[in-house]
């Protein structure tokens, strides 16, 4: 990097913030160290920093906790690191409207303690939400087990700002839960993956804290049994905010195996919340659903199963191969993990699968013990799962893999003639393409 | 723009007709009166032809005409909008929906369904009914809307606070881009891969193509419903009552409020039972299991009695609870028989600043020598203030839209929207500096050019129409271009 | 940039009418749009024009000089069947009714069409409708022409076109003429059994008396039972609402004072009228006749004393005993009677009433069947097709027998389950399966 524009950052930011050389190595990921990495304190500072990068056509990875950095295509250049880490205040809480306002890069569990403390809470529980930011989980539109009855960022939130390629600071959406001035701007910049924008701000809808929850396991003899079960329940009059279906491997994942004459084949976890009343009733109806369909035992679960429940599959390997998120409808679900399971099988391959059933998302992790060295085999079942999930008409990502893999299977599914559109709007926002160049689908 | 002599429009007309079939293709000067409005009267403007496809090849054919021949052309539902956004404010061919009308699939055990854009809302929910299920949007117009139109627009209703709106319910939709070309954006799972393209699209107010399917999920009926009326004789305690019923950690349904001169012209109009002297009626609906509801009605009581409910009543029996929503939902048809006209305004705010944002409100429309009736869905801040006019009379009319423009300020003001349901359009445009920076706007612009760079699909909507780019704050009320090129009338 | 815009001409000033008849009603509408989706024309259309928005806007704009009788738009309006399905939903109280009325009559003024038009007009309201014992005669003239083997040979040649007014058309929906005797009408009083209610007057209708002068006597039988005297005025001819919905506003006046004129002299407390136009029309009579310094005044009072033969007898319990009616029927709601008179619930109370009797609900049971007076003899067509879905949903609710209340949808629906292979199904009037319940065998004669 050209010492003038290390000058450039350092005034903007402050010497303190702009880390070179041995500071890197946090930064590097798949073996690619930035150029530098840059920690702004403002909106002003983010915007500038843009700006300089933009001008001289340097490619910009923003940079929230980190925790999603090698999901994705590698990056064409290595460039600058935007670190958010440094914008991490609770702007606004309104208790009464139900909002809170946040700099984009407040930890997910910081925000959550923050309001607790009046009684509310945002209701999306990604993985690693002590490390990842509330920029980088809308960014990479991350969630937990509570999608199934809260939605995810999509349905939570409501405004946003972000400066965008050449340094500009546009707000999308507004404070206000119900608004349909202009378009949907919030909507582009889930999911993203920073490459339309840099996360600076957010207001997110809240809810009231729950009196009461709890997490059931029902542990099943066979894995189509607990599909059935998936079904019973969405057909229930039950209104649960978590539904998970792991296979017999997450099942030792999430360390739910313990307790039980011979492994179980699957495990259903429902989680239930409201008044006392209502979690007991539910919890007793869902006993009532599950025996006839062959369930071995329903157990209460300690509140401290709840993260442990969206890694479950890659929880089931030390070092997992490969880590694949599926996309279904939630009636495919058992079906394509037990075909799953089989094509890993046949290549002499371990897999754990956990799905967030109601909802059709399921996370695939590969591996066996010692770690498989042969990418080719990898790639292999990899490639035949996408295929078994095109057929039902759905797509799947490869969340995370070795780099000799992920030359050999594209991350990213194909969007169709969609991804013509998603480029033009790449193109518009983002002429010169410094916003994590080619990382992300369609080759953007 | 080109001219259309009439014996181009002749043969266009021909060439439509090949492509949708004779009697799909108006173009004839009376019938194309007849379609000059949405269901704002206030704005005008005539069409070249409309047509009526039956199809997503009809329409991609047609759009592809238009693009040929430079028209502008916009799609158009029931035409119950009211911010003039199927308004063919350029001229061009309308492509009417109407005949598009199909629920072509429904997975219950999926959850979802699978419709044309023509479909009334309603029958939707008719439809899946039987089985238990129904489709959580509800706009106050779902007897006559359409579901094309609700993706527009992306459509609220009263149930928004607990179950969202309209885009958070539409998981894909075939589009006919605005050169043509037909795409699937998402599709039937609850994720889809890349930008959020659906996501973008609910809202945008046919500024980005036409929907020719629509992939929406179905909701399981509630187990049970408890619906309880509150009386006031001071509005604040009626928004303080909401924010208690908040606070207690209670989600409601639904949350309705009417102000005193909305509660006495349903009264003279209806003879619903509600006190005439009120000065506001709150109506809260809760749903779900129907174990515990009790408990939770029993708290809904307990916050509004104690922010001074003069009375609560608390239905009983389904008929009990029709009749507490009759009031509610009568507000509009009372208006209409207590005045010549009135004018629905729409605007959102944060729920604590609803004291204050009524008092102005009233303050405003009451300097303008008139009176207004106001609706809230308290849930989520969306204010519909109801301005009573005459329009016979010289003058009134001008002061309404300053009146509105006014309302407009104020909602920005403290940090709300100028529009919660029926989108910017044609009305608002001018208002959208309001709440948007220049910056703003000119992202907007950049993502409306990566769909519609031609700049034909329903042109003359959302953006403001002063090109100067330095005009940002509030903007004095002036006539829309549209009517300064004689394309439009307001009267 | 140019487009070819439609300039304008300012408003009418001063109150809004045509025809000389009131349309100031256009006014009240607030072009919210609810009223499509219950319109049978939209629904089956989609063209805004064909919806009652669409309609009231074209009325407004005709007022106002802003549009004129073109063929689209006399098309546009004459395809309304004003069966005021709207005026149920319109939350800001749109008179629908009275607008397309005035509009029809004006188109009558301004665009009689075609001689052969005009004359089959005159042969309708002028001289049919208008003139009892001609109606009475034709009706024997029918009876013949069925009785003797000339229907047969007539419909196999298709000499029917040929015959005058609006004949051919009945032709095809007609069920077999009843005998002369078949055909009389009530005695001119029948008293009450047991404690008597009231003195009712009866409205033996145009059509109804000729071809279902049964359900006539059956009527008087029902009420009878329940307690009230029922007494069959002399005069009495049409009243007139085929005449003012088909825009012959005249007569439709002239016919009016002749009701009134007779139903006075009967010194009734109410009424009673068991078809579905006449008493909505009826009803109205008030409004038709409130310039006529004469009239206005007893009109206004004879309007008030009208009564639809289920809304009078679901006042009280029905008096029994009722023997059972074992069958499984659906209930067709006749448009002016649930429209335009919002009398929905009480055939269904005394439906209910009957031992032995399922009532299966009819889906779209309020949507026009397609008969809306002699829609079905103007527009074929837009008839047939609202007909095909009648009868679709009447297959599909399995009953054995659709009651209504009214000849025109009697008639339109017989011939539309016989279209579809499903004559069995037999259509009844309310008065008969009372009737029946009351013990008249098979449903008396």
């Amino acid at each position: 990097m050209p010492d003038a524009l290390l000058e450039k950052l350092r005034a903007a930011v402050g010497p303190a913030n702009v880390l070179i050389g041995i500071e890197l190595s946090p930064y590097v990921v798949e073996g690619r160290t930035p150029e530098a990495a840059v920690f702004p304190g403002s909106i002003e500072e983010v915007a500038a920093v843009m700006a300089m990068a933009c001008e001289v056509g340097r490619s910009v990875t923003p940079w929230g906790g980190g925790t999603a950095a090698s999901v994705g295509m590698p990056t064409a250049g290595a460039g600058l690191i935007l670190g958010l880490r440094r914008m991490a205040r609770l702007l606004d809480h309104e208790p009464g409207d139900l909002t809170a306002t946040v700099e984009a890069g407040m930890t997910v569990e910081a925000f959550q303690t923050a309001l607790r403390s009046r009684g509310q809470w945002l209701s999306l529980d990604p993985a690693d939400g002590d490390r990842a930011s509330v920029g980088g989980v809308i960014a990479t539109n991350a969630y937990g087990p509570r999608r199934h009855l809260y939605g995810s960022a999509r349905d939570l939130l409501i405004g946003v700002t972000v400066v965008t390629a050449d340094g500009s600071v546009v707000k999308g959406g507004g404070k206000v839960v119900k608004n349909v001035a202009g378009y949907d701007l919030p909507k582009l910049f889930i999911g993203s993956y920073g490459t339309l924008g840099v996360i600076v701000e957010a207001t997110v809808k809240l809810r009231p804290l729950a009196e009461h929850e709890e997490l059931v396991c029902v542990r099943f003899d066979r894995l189509k049994d607990a599909g059935a079960a998936v079904k019973a329940i969405a057909s229930s009059d039950l209104i649960p905010n978590a539904v998970e279906l792991l296979d017999g491997a997450a099942v030792g994942g999430a360390g739910l195996a313990a307790g039980a004459p011979g492994p179980p084949a699957a495990a259903l976890v429902v989680g239930f919340d409201g008044v006392r009343e209502q979690v007991d009733w539910q919890r007793a109806e869902l006993a009532r659903l599950t025996g006839p369909l062959g369930s071995r035992d329903v157990r209460q679960l300690d509140a401290a199963a709840w993260p442990r429940l969206g890694p479950a599959a890659r929880g089931a390997f030390a070092t997992p191969a490969a880590v694949m998120t599926l996309v279904v409808l939630p009636t495919q679900v058992a079906d394509i993990m037990e075909q799953g399971a089989g094509i890993a099988r046949g290549r002499g391959l371990q897999s754990a699968w956990a799905a967030h059933a109601g909802v059709g998302v399921m996370r695939a992790a590969l591996g066996s013990d010692p770690a498989p060295t042969d990418p080719g085999a990898i790639a292999a079942v990899l490639t035949d799962w996408r295929e078994i999930v095109h057929a039902g008409g759905g797509h799947a990502n490869l969340e995370s893999a070795p780099l000799a893999v992920k030359s050999q299977v594209p991350v990213w599914d194909d969007p169709g003639a969609a991804g013509r559109i998603m480029e033009r709007i790449k193109a518009q926002l983002d002429p010169r393409n410094i916003l994590n160049p080619g990382r992300f689908v369609a080759g953007i | 723009m080109p001219t259309l002599t009439d014996s181009r429009k002749l043969e266009l007309r021909r060439e439509l007709e090949t492509i949708v079939g004779r009697g799909a293709v108006l173009s004839d000067p009376d019938e194309l009166m007849v379609y000059e409005s949405d269901g704002l009267t206030l704005f005008r403007a005539l069409a070249d032809f409309v047509v009526f496809p039956t199809s997503a090849q009809h329409v991609s054919a047609v759009v592809k005409l238009a693009n040929r021949e430079n028209l502008p052309f916009v799609a158009r539902g029931a035409g119950t909008g009211l911010s003039g956004g199927c308004l063919p404010a350029e001229g061009g061919i309308v492509i009417s929906l109407m005949r598009m009308n199909k629920v072509l699939e429904v997975d219950y055990e999926n959850q979802i369904a699978v419709v044309e854009p023509g479909l009334v809302n309603l029958h939707l929910s008719w439809k899946v009914g039987p089985r238990g299920y129904y489709y959580a949007p509800d706009p106050s117009s779902q007897q006559a809307c359409t579901i094309g139109g609700n993706i527009a627009n992306n459509s609220g209703g009263p149930h928004t606070l607990k179950y969202g709106v309209t885009t958070n319910h539409v998981l894909g939709l075939e589009v006919v881009m605005p050169d043509g070309e037909i795409v699937w954006l998402g599709g039937k799972t609850r994720e889809s891969c890349g930008y959020d393209l659906a996501g973008v699209f609910v809202g945008s107010e046919g500024t980005f193509g036409i929907a020719t399917r629509i992939v929406v999920r179905i909701l399981k009926k509630p187990q049970a419903v408890k619906t309880v009326l509150a009386v006031f004789d001071a509005i604040d305690q009626a928004s303080a009552a909401v924010s208690a019923i908040i606070a207690r950690g209670l989600v409601p349904a639904a949350m309705e409020m009417i102000d005193h001169l909305t509660i006495q012209a349903v009264e003279d109009a209806f003879n619903c039972g509600y006190p005439r002297d009120a000065d506001a009626a709150l109506l809260i609906e809760l749903d779900g299991l129907a174990v515990g509801m009790d408990v939770q009605a029993d708290h809904i009581v307990a916050a509004c009695r104690e922010s001074g409910a003069r009375e609560v009543r608390t239905a009983r029996t389904e008929a009990e609870r029709q009749l507490l929503w009759k009031g509610r939902k009568s507000a509009f048809g009372a208006y209409g028989r207590v005045s010549p006209a009135y004018m629905v305004m729409d605007g959102v705010i944060p729920r604590t600043k609803l004291p204050y944002v009524l008092r102005r409100v009233n303050e405003i429309v009451a300097a303008s020598g008139l009176r207004v009736g106001n609706v809230f869905h308290a849930g989520d801040g969306n204010l519909h203030p109801n301005i009573l006019y005459d329009p016979r009379k010289p003058g009134e009319e001008a002061r309404v839209v300053a009146a509105g423009a006014e309302i407009m300020k104020v909602c920005a003001e403290v940090g709300g929207s100028i529009s919660g349901e029926h989108g910017i359009g044609l009305e608002k445009a001018d208002f959208m500096p309001f709440i948007f920076s220049v910056a703003d706007l000119a992202l907007m612009h950049r993502l409306k050019n990566a769909f519609n760079p031609s700049g034909l699909c329903n042109p003359g909507k959302i953006f403001p129409t002063r090109k100067s780019c330095v005009e940002v704050g509030p903007v004095a009320y002036r006539p829309h271009a549209i009517e300064e090129k004689g394309l439009a009338q307001r009267f | 940039m140019d487009t070819t815009t439609h300039a304008s001409p300012p408003a009418a000033t001063g109150p809004l009418s045509l025809h000389g008849l009131s349309v100031e009603g256009v006014n009240q509408c607030v072009h919210c749009g609810l009223c499509l989706a219950y319109c049978p024309t939209f629904s089956e259309l989609g063209t805004e024009m064909d919806s009652p928005r669409g309609r009231i806007f074209i009325i407004k704009s005709l007022a106002e000089g802003r549009m004129s009788l073109s063929d689209s738009t006399v098309r546009h309006l004459s395809l309304c069947l004003d069966c005021r399905a709207c005026e149920t939903v319109c939350p800001a109280g749109v008179p629908y009714g009275r607008l397309i009325e005035a509009a029809k009559a004006e188109i009558e003024r301004d665009r009689p069409g075609t001689p052969g038009r005009r004359l089959f007009r005159w042969l309708n309201f002028g001289l049919l409708l208008g003139h009892p014992r001609l109606l009475g005669l034709a009706a024997s003239g029918a009876r013949f022409y069925q009785a003797s083997g000339l229907q047969r040979l007539v419909r196999k040649t298709g000499l029917v076109r040929l015959l005058p007014g609006t004949l051919p058309a009945w032709e095809a929906l007609l069920p077999p003429v009843p005998a002369k005797a078949e055909r009389a009408a009530p005695p001119p009083l029948t008293p009450a059994e047991g404690p008597r209610r009231a003195r009712v007057a009866l409205l033996t209708g145009c059509v109804q008396s000729v071809i279902f002068g049964a359900h006539n006597r059956a009527t008087a039988r029902v009420l009878a039972k329940n307690g009230f005297e029922v007494v069959v005025p002399e005069g009495q001819g049409c009243c007139g609402a085929l005449n003012a919905h088909g825009g012959d506003h005249e007569r439709a006046v002239a016919m009016a004072r002749q009701t009134i004129d007779a139903f006075e002299a009967a010194r009734a407390d109410a009424v009673v009228v068991n078809t579905s136009g006449c008493g909505a029309h009826m009803k109205a009579y008030g409004h038709l006749l409130a310039d006529d310094r004469g009239y206005a005044e007893r009109a206004a009072r004879f309007a008030a004393s009208v009564r639809d033969v289920a809304e009078i007898l679901a006042q009280e319990p029905l008096r029994g005993p009722l023997s059972p009616v074992p069958l499984t029927c659906t209930y067709h709601d006749p448009c002016h009677v649930v429209h335009g008179q919002k009398i929905k619930s009480e055939p269904r109370k005394l439906l209910a009433q009957i031992p032995g009797l399922r009532v299966a609900e009819l889906t779209e049971s309020d949507w026009c069947c397609g008969s809306a007076g002699i829609y079905n003899l103007t527009e074929p067509e837009m008839a047939t097709r609202l007909l095909h879905r009648k009868v679709s949903h009447v297959l599909a609710t399995g009953a054995e027998a659709v009651v209504t209340a009214n000849p025109g949808c009697i008639l339109q629906i017989q011939a539309g389950l016989g279209a579809h292979q499903a004559a069995a199904i037999r259509v009844m009037h309310l008065v008969e399966i009372l009737d029946r319940a009351y013990g008249a065998a098979g449903g008396g004669r």
